[in-house]
C-alpha cells in the first residue's frame, strides 16, 4: 500500500485547525465560568460592590482586605488539626504508629494492627464537630461504615470466613480435646466477676468477660449487644459504650498471644510434661468432616440459641467447605469476603478510639481485665490438660502444653504451643493437635458469649 | 444512697456468681455432649449407615478410613508446611518504589485510518 505524501500533510493541516477551535472554545468557556470568582461581574450584579462598601463603610479598604484576609486566616486556623488537638489526641495518634510499627517490623498480626492502627489515626485528627466528619457523628460515612460493628454485622460474617478457612479434622479425630477449648473459658466467667467486682453493671462486665475468649470478632459481637451505649439498665441509667476499648483490647491480646503465653506455659508445665509426645491423630473421612458441622451446628445452637449468628455463620462456611460442591463459594468466603470484611472493621474500630471518648479510666481498667483474663485463660486451659491426664494412660496422655491454645486465638496460639513444645524437644509437633482445642476454644467462647447474652441482654 | 449502691453492688457479684457457674457448666456440657458424639455416636451412625447400604464390615473399628491408613495427621502438616514454605518463597519483596516510564511512541499508524480510505479493490 502507497501512501501519498500530500494527502497525510492535508489531514495533519485539518487536524491543526481543529485543535485551535477547540483549544479557543475551551479558554473562552473557562474565562465565562470563572468570571464570578475572579469579580468580573460587570453588569450582572451591580448591587454586589455597593453592599460590600456598606458593610464596612468606615475601614478604608485597603485596611478592610487586610483585616478580612486575617480573619479568614485564622477562621481556617480555627477549623485545622493544630488549633482543635488536644494531649489525647497526640497520644492516640503516638498509639496509632505504634501500631502500625509493631505490625510492620515484627509481623504480629499485621492484617489487624495495621487497619486498627491507621484507624487510630484517623479517628483522633483533630475536627470541628458538627460537620459530618466523626465517627460519632450521625450521618458522617466513618459512622456508616462502624455501624456493621455497632449492630454487629462484620462479626458473623468473619465467622463465615474463618468456618470456611478451619480444618475440623484434628478435632474429629480426637473428640476430648475438645473440653480444653471449654476449661480456657473460665477466663471469661473469671473476669466478668472481676469486672463486676470493679463496679461495672452486669451487662458491661459481660462484654468485658469476653475479652477472655481471646477471639476479636466475638468480643465486638457481644459488645455491641450489651455495652453500646444505647441499652437502658434497670435502674435506669444507660449503659456505657464500651465497644472500643473491648475490641482494640481484645485485639491487641491477640496480636501479643507469642508474648503473654509462653511464661505461663513454662510456669505450670514441668519439663517431662512438654516432652510428652502424643500419637498423630488419625485420618478423618470426608464424611466425618461433612456431617461436623451440620451436627455441630444443631448441638450447639439448641443449646444457647444465643450464638446462633456467630456459631451458624461459622458452621455454614464450614460446610461450604467441607461439601466439595461448593468450593466457588467457599473460596469467596475465605479469601475476598473476609478481607473486606477485616478491612472495614479494623479501620472503623480503630477510629472507635477518638480521644475524649476512648481516654477514660474504664478503658484503663478494661485493658488491665484483659490481660488477666487472658492469663486466666490459658492457665484454666493448662491446668485442666494436666487434670486429664490424670485420667489417660500410656499412649492416650496429652501433652498439657496445647491446654494453652484452647483460648481462641485462631491459630496463634495453636503455633505458639509448637513452637513452645520445640523448644523442650526438638522433634515434638504439636501443631495439629494444639489445634484441636484452639477450634474447639472459638466454639466454647461464641456458646459462651451466646449464654452471656441470654442472662444479660 | 451509698447503702442502696453497695445492695446493688452486692447484688450484682452474687447474680455473677450464678451466671459463672451455670454459664461454665453449659460451656462444659455443650462441648462434652459434642465431644461425646464425636466419640461414640458418629461412628455408630456410620455403622448403621454401612449395614443399611451394604450390609458388610461388622466392626466399629474398621469404619474409619482403612483406606489410607498411612496418611496421618504428621504427613498432612509436612505437605502443608512444603506447600507454605514454596508459596512464601515466591512472592518475595519487591521494589515498592513505582516509576512511569514514558512510551516514545508519538505516532503509530495501527489504527490509522488513513490507510482505510486509500485501499482500492484489486
Amino acid at each position: 500500500m502507497v501512501l501519498k505524501p500530500i494527502d497525510t500533510s492535508l489531514i495533519l493541516a485539518k487536524k491543526h485547525k481543529m485543535k485551535k477551535i477547540l483549544l479557543i472554545f475551551g479558554v473562552l468557556s473557562l474565562l465565562i465560568f470563572i468570571r464570578p470568582a475572579l469579580g468580573f461581574s460587570s453588569d450582572a450584579n451591580p448591587k454586589d460592590g455597593i453592599t460590600t462598601v456598606e458593610a464596612q463603610p468606615n475601614v478604608d479598604q485597603g485596611d478592610g482586605v487586610f483585616t478580612n484576609a486575617v480573619h479568614g486566616i485564622e477562621q481556617f486556623y480555627n477549623y485545622t488539626g493544630f488549633a482543635n488537638a488536644t494531649w489525647g489526641h497526640i497520644i492516640m495518634i503516638l498509639i496509632g504508629i505504634v501500631f502500625i510499627y509493631l505490625g510492620i517490623k515484627f509481623d504480629y498480626e499485621p492484617l489487624l494492627l495495621i487497619p486498627i492502627g491507621i484507624g487510630v489515626i484517623i479517628g483522633n485528627i483533630p475536627f470541628v464537630a458538627g460537620n459530618q466528619t466523626g465517627i460519632y457523628e450521625t450521618g458522617s460515612v466513618l459512622n456508616y461504615l462502624y455501624f456493621g460493628v455497632v449492630k454487629g454485622v462484620y462479626p458473623p460474617l468473619i465467622f463465615l470466613g474463618i468456618g470456611a478457612m478451619t480444618d475440623f479434622s484434628s478435632l474429629i479425630a480426637n473428640p476430648k480435646l475438645m473440653l480444653l477449648g471449654a476449661a480456657a473459658q473460665i477466663g471469661v466467667f473469671g473476669t466478668f466477676l472481676g469486672a463486676l467486682y470493679l463496679g461495672f453493671s452486669l451487662p458491661e462486665a459481660g462484654a468485658i468477660g469476653i475479652i477472655g475468649g481471646a477471639d476479636g470478632p466475638t468480643a465486638i459481637f457481644l459488645s455491641s449487644k450489651l455495652a453500646n451505649g444505647i441499652n437502658i439498665l434497670p435502674d435506669g441509667t444507660t449503659v456505657k459504650n464500651l465497644i472500643g476499648p473491648i475490641a482494640i483490647a481484645a485485639y491487641s491480646y491477640m496480636a501479643l498471644v507469642p508474648v503473654i503465653q509462653p511464661p505461663i506455659m513454662r510456669l505450670l508445665v514441668n519439663k517431662e510434661d512438654r516432652k510428652i509426645r502424643m500419637k498423630p491423630p488419625r485420618a478423618v473421612t470426608q464424611k466425618e468432616k461433612m456431617i461436623f458441622p451440620v451436627v455441630a451446628l444443631l448441638l450447639t445452637t439448641f443449646i444457647s440459641p444465643s450464638a446462633l449468628p456467630l456459631l451458624g455463620m461459622l458452621f455454614f462456611g464450614n460446610l461450604l467447605k467441607e461439601s466439595g460442591r461448593t468450593e466457588r463459594l467457599a473460596d469467596t468466603a475465605r479469601t475476598k469476603l473476609i478481607d473486606i470484611v477485616t478491612i472495614l472493621l479494623g479501620v472503623t474500630v480503630g477510629a472507635s478510639t477518638q480521644a475524649d471518648i476512648f481516654i477514660t479510666k474504664d478503658s484503663m481498667l478494661i485493658f488491665t481485665l484483659g490481660a488477666v483474663s487472658f492469663v486466666i485463660a490459658t492457665m484454666g486451659g493448662l491446668l485442666f490438660a494436666k487434670f486429664m491426664n490424670l485420667f489417660l494412660k500410656g499412649d492416650n496422655k496429652i501433652n498439657p502444653l496445647i491446654g494453652a491454645s484452647g483460648v481462641s486465638a485462631v491459630p496463634d496460639s495453636a503455633r505458639v504451643v509448637h513452637a513452645e513444645a520445640l523448644k523442650s524437644d526438638p522433634h515434638n509437633y504439636l501443631l495439629m493437635h494444639a489445634m484441636a482445642p484452639n477450634v474447639s476454644g472459638v466454639i466454647g467462647s461464641a456458646i459462651a458469649a451466646g449464654i452471656l447474652l441470654s442472662f444479660l441482654a | 444512697m451509698m447503702l442502696l449502691n453497695m445492695s446493688l453492688q452486692v447484688d450484682q457479684v452474687g447474680e455473677g456468681y450464678v451466671i459463672l457457674l451455670t454459664g461454665l457448666l453449659i460451656v462444659f456440657s455443650a462441648l462434652l455432649i459434642l465431644s461425646l458424639f464425636f466419640q461414640f455416636g458418629l461412628p455408630l451412625m456410620l455403622y448403621v449407615y454401612r449395614i443399611i447400604t451394604k450390609g458388610r464390615d461388622k466392626k466399629i473399628k474398621d469404619i474409619p478410613m482403612s483406606a489410607d491408613e498411612n496418611f496421618t495427621g504428621e504427613v498432612a502438616a509436612a505437605i502443608s508446611t512444603a506447600i507454605h514454605l514454596y508459596l512464601n518463597e515466591q512472592h518475595d519483596d519487591e521494589n515498592a518504589v513505582l516509576t512511569i516510564k514514558q512510551a516514545r511512541k508519538l505516532y503509530s499508524p495501527w489504527s490509522s485510518k488513513i490507510y482505510g480510505t486509500h485501499q482500492k479493490l484489486k
